[in-house]
């Protein structure tokens, strides 16, 4: 079974671009949707900070994060894709490396809903941010696969690393990266003001 | 075949050069062009994956009735190919997708005719995705029968994959699988349909 997943992973990431029913060549493949949220510095640090913090938060939200977020990520993406006005979107991204890394840092604990709306709210303007650049044509399925992959294993790389705070210098460490996102965000957020 | 060996074919079938779909891959045609359809279209492969996951996600009844559907559902389209004509199904089969993607990220359980109503509509849909162009109806019936078969091998091997997942790690991991699925699926429907 484990050598399964692994083969499986190793198709998504050695696959070559697919052209089938293609308009948009390498630009429209997976790998373009793959690499599209990993070359964005403030996307990459606000979806490690879901991961991390829900490690911090524990079951339920474990779970429910890495399932919930692509959902309403799209919700964001169909905004993007009407052209529907919304503003403050690159703010909004950058606010939720601020305040996700905050949370993580300060160890925060709401209650669940409270987490999931906050973390709902952020992923409509990242899922905004990716729709209003998603390429046309039928390719678009590996295309959007492939972001919506990589976004998803970057919430799992963060519930990874996340993992480390049942120990004490873990728990440090993780608090630790909260604070180095909570930084970059202001960063962002600074150019942007 | 052991799950090991599904595990490698579909990597050398996933990891295989670039093709064109609809000519499928240049030069080659006929019931190997058809064999190759479904595994190089994006749609197609999500189509199948979640459907199959769908069918694992049942008890063992239950996957007793829905496997054969499929076949079923594949011939019933070359009938309906034959008889009058292909269409552009894209739009379906991404609804299709989205719909079996959010069934998965909810993992309730469903009665039969519902995963049974997916399978026999993705199976025509597939179909009708698939037809060649510009052939004669005897090229036409030889590389559907090529795309059949894949899609029912696809099929099966989800659906085996599926039904071995028991621990709650991977039954959570093939919520996942099906949330990132419904995501890509809408996404690209409502750009299919803004467009």
């Amino acid at each position: 079974m484990r050598f399964f997943i692994l083969a499986v992973i190793a198709c998504g990431v050695a696959a070559g671009p697919a052209f089938a029913h293609s308009e948009g060549g390498l630009a429209g493949g997976f790998s373009g949707g793959f690499l599209h949220p990993l070359f964005g510095l403030d996307h990459v640090v606000a979806m490690v900070a879901v991961g991390l913090w829900g490690a911090f938060l524990g079951a339920p939200a474990i779970f429910l994060l890495p399932i919930v977020f692509p959902l309403v990520m799209a919700l964001g993406g169909i905004l993007g894709i009407l052209g529907i006005p919304l503003p403050g979107v690159e703010i909004g991204i950058a606010a939720s490396a601020v305040v996700l890394g905050l949370m993580v840092a300060l160890a925060a604990k709401p209650r669940l809903a409270i987490a999931a709306v906050l973390v709902g709210l952020f992923a409509i303007f990242h899922g905004y941010a990716h729709g209003a650049e998603l390429p046309d044509g039928a390719d678009a399925v590996a295309y959007s696969l492939g972001f919506v992959i990589a976004t998803g294993l970057l919430h799992l790389a963060g519930i990874a690393f996340g993992l480390l705070a049942q120990w004490p210098s873990g728990r440090f460490a993780v608090r630790a990266a909260g604070s180095a996102i909570a930084i970059t965000g202001l960063v962002f957020l600074g150019r942007l003001i | 075949m052991t799950l090991r060996r599904a595990a490698l074919a579909i990597v050398f079938c996933m990891t295989s050069a670039s093709a064109q779909a609809h000519t499928v891959v240049a030069g080659v045609g006929g019931f190997a062009g058809g064999l190759l359809h479904p595994l190089l279209v994006p749609a197609h492969v999500l189509v199948l994956l979640t459907l199959g996951l769908i069918a694992g996600q049942q008890s063992a009844a239950h996957r007793r009735i829905l496997i054969p559907l499929l076949p079923v559902a594949l011939i019933a389209a070359v009938i309906l190919i034959v008889r009058a004509a292909a269409f552009d199904s894209q739009n379906s089969l991404l609804a299709l997708c989205a719909i079996c993607g959010l069934l998965l990220a909810l993992a309730r359980p469903l009665p039969v005719i519902v995963p049974g109503a997916l399978i026999a509509a993705g199976g025509v849909l597939l179909m009708l995705d698939s037809v060649p162009a510009l052939i004669s109806v005897q090229d036409t019936l030889v590389a559907l029968t090529g795309t059949a078969f894949s899609a029912l091998v696809l099929f099966i091997l989800f659906v085996a994959l599926s039904a071995r997942l028991n621990q709650p790690w991977q039954q959570t991991g093939r919520r996942i699988v099906g949330s990132w699925a419904a995501a890509s699926a809408i996404l690209v429907l409502a750009l299919r349909l803004v467009k």
